[in-house]
């Protein structure tokens, strides 16, 4: 078997093994914690059986269906995982009686399309910025970005996004106070809409680029420190090297380590960017985990994590290939990791 | 007097900085409360009222003087950070510990334990936990944070025992016979210590931006204030649509303040330990 294949097998079985045991979380925790909300929220649609009683009493129905109550344990567990695997993740509460995968699906391209160009974009240019900063290191122009780097590497999104809807939509009122697209319109694929969806795009964009950007300038830069004050560099140079190309080899050989970091870090990411979502009431899940949350909505809250972390695992796996492909060490065989 | 490691970090100026706004912070947070001694959470003074003499920072929408909201803010964040980090500490430095230092099936185990809830983002962990609980009190949130945050140190920790593990001084321990535990405390733990200190600084920043961002979709404290706690209100009610910016300025300002002061007293405890960084 070539290495590259027994790489990512490896990876895949992960993967999976990562997938079973967070499912195996979430099937847990409603049933583990004592006095736990759902029983409270059972026992609150009791009381307000008289309001609606024919409502009440399906979405009872389905609630203990689909915990599978009453049944053993490892029967309501492989209950759970088939039905998962089959794309059914339950009734929604608040929006009964609509499927939670549906509803997540229709919010969930909201936040992808925000969120995956905002870190590549995040990604690419932090990295840029930060190799730069290490190779000009103790020059001013180093001294002036790291803390820079250093403060927006800590600032949480959100925060900066309520700062930049404070100035830039409701102070100069040049961009629009949030949302996706202005009310009252349907989306369809007209020049105006795009050109509206824009305008709504720009600044929930640049609050997750801008405060994603410093951590990955940080880790580039000490990377970048770090190879310069290697044997090959002092090697290179000893024989006459250009510095334009022995900056190339050490960009080359800094960039590994941060894939991996973009793999890491897509998740701390999301959940960044799910908050910055609120800021801008941006439709994306972001905004409907939140309306789960107050409407103690638990099947829609375990269907937007179960959503959010497959995406997430199968993000960290494109990554891997992505890896396996860039990464010599692993196409010799050199490493198993 | 002053022992000499503390007088040469003394002279690193990003040491200096970070140590300052730190104090500085933690004393505004445990000293205020008891100097302005306004009740964070009373309804008394006119609603939304922009800083001015009466009310230093303004008040807020139900009338809360902000000023004493950040004072009790400062304080409940800097211990929900303080217990989280020590519950990671204890858990990564334990598991990072015992896994590189016994190696074999005992390390693969642990290592992949680790990496499984590493490659579960720990937000979310603590988003899912936080969900299932009705009353959160700040005990709680520690704990969540601390439960879901500690595999990157578990790896930390692991690495560089093996590291340790290849110098001479501990062939010379084993030679004597001395006890696992003993080489563990003794030889292993004094000279990670400075690393464990950092590792320390980070996860308390980390925690508490972590509880910023659970307060944010309403799964922090159920009771009291916190940093978070003012900007998931601020959020909730509009604070920023209608330009109440004395609202949600300042609890992120000490946050971001705070975190970034502790990202730099690592970073200048990094350089100060690892010499080959050191002027470069």
């Amino acid at each position: 078997m070539s290495p590259v294949l027994r790489f990512l097998i490896r990876r895949i079985g992960f993967f999976a093994l990562t997938f079973v045991v967070f499912t195996l979380v979430i099937f847990t925790l409603p049933r583990a914690i004592p006095g736990n909300p759902l029983s409270t929220l059972l026992s609150q649609l009791f009381q307000q059986a008289q309001a609606n009683p024919e409502l009440i009493r399906a979405v009872y129905k389905r609630l203990m269906d689909e915990f599978g109550v009453g049944k053993p344990l490892h029967e309501q567990f492989l209950l759970f995982i088939s039905r998962t695997l089959k794309g059914d993740l339950g009734t929604s509460i608040a929006f009964y009686p609509r499927k939670v995968a549906d509803i997540v699906f229709a919010y969930l391209p909201w936040s992808l399309g925000l969120l995956i160009p905002a870190v590549l974009t995040s990604w690419i240019i932090g990295n840029m910025l930060g190799a730069l900063a290490g190779y000009k290191r103790t020059t001013a122009l180093d001294n002036a970005m790291l803390p820079a780097f250093l403060t927006l590497s800590q600032t949480p999104y959100y925060w900066l996004a309520m700062i930049f809807l404070y100035i830039f939509a409701v102070n100069l009122g040049w961009l629009p106070i949030g949302g996706a697209y202005s009310s009252g319109r349907i989306p369809k694929l007209t020049l105006d809409f795009i050109v509206d969806m824009l305008r709504h795009y720009v600044l929930p964009y640049l609050s997750i680029l801008l405060s994603s950007m410093g951590g990955w300038a940080i880790g580039m830069r000490s990377m970048v420190i770090y190879e310069l004050g290697s044997d090959y560099v002092d090697y290179a140079d000893s024989l006459g090297l250009s510095d334009s190309k022995i900056l190339r080899y050490v960009f080359k050989n800094s960039m590994l380590p941060q894939v991996t970091g973009l793999a890491l870090n897509f998740g701390s990411i999301l959940g960044g960017s799910l908050i910055t979502e609120l800021v801008f009431n941006y439709p994306g899940t972001g905004f409907l985990l939140f309306r789960a949350i107050s409407t103690l909505d638990y099947p829609l809250i375990q269907g937007v994590f179960m959503l959010l972390i497959s995406t997430l695992l199968l993000a960290n796996l494109i990554v891997d290939f992505v890896y396996a492909y860039i990464d010599p060490r692993i196409r010799t065989g050199y490493i198993g990791e | 007097m002053i022992p000499p490691i503390l007088k040469n970090l003394l002279r690193i100026k990003k040491f200096d900085i970070s140590v300052s706004i730190i104090l500085f912070i933690t004393l505004v947070g445990i000293i205020g409360p008891f100097v302005y001694t306004v009740d964070p959470t009373a309804l008394h003074a006119p609603p939304e009222v922009p800083p001015n003499n009466k009310y230093p920072l303004g008040t807020d929408s139900y009338g809360r003087d902000l000023l004493a909201q950040l004072l009790h803010g400062i304080r409940s964040s800097l211990y929900i950070g303080l217990t989280a980090s020590l519950i990671s500490l204890a858990i990564g430095v334990t598991i990072g510990a015992v896994a590189g230092f016994k190696g074999g099936i005992t390390d693969d185990s642990l290592m992949l334990v680790t990496n499984v809830v590493y490659a579960l983002p720990s937000i979310m962990l603590m988003m899912l936990i936080a969900a299932y609980l009705k009353e959160r009190n700040p005990l709680f949130v520690a704990l969540i944070i601390g439960l879901t945050s500690w595999p990157w140190v578990a790896r930390a920790v692991r690495s560089q025992l093996m590291s340790l593990k290849s110098r001479d001084f501990l062939a010379i321990s084993r030679m004597a016979a001395l006890s696992d535990l003993k080489i563990m405390f003794e030889d292993l733990i004094p000279n990670m210590a400075s690393y464990i200190f950092m590792a320390f600084v980070l996860l308390m920043s980390g925690a508490m931006i972590a509880e910023a961002g659970l307060s944010m979709i309403g799964l922090g404290v159920t009771r009291g204030v916190s940093l978070g706690i003012i900007l998931y209100w601020a959020q909730l009610l509009e604070s920023v649509r209608r330009g109440l910016w004395w609202w949600f300025i300042p609890p992120g300002a000490c946050l971001v303040s705070l975190a970034t002061s502790m990202l730099l007293l690592s970073t200048s405890l990094d350089e100060y330990f690892s010499p080959r960084l050191r002027g470069r």
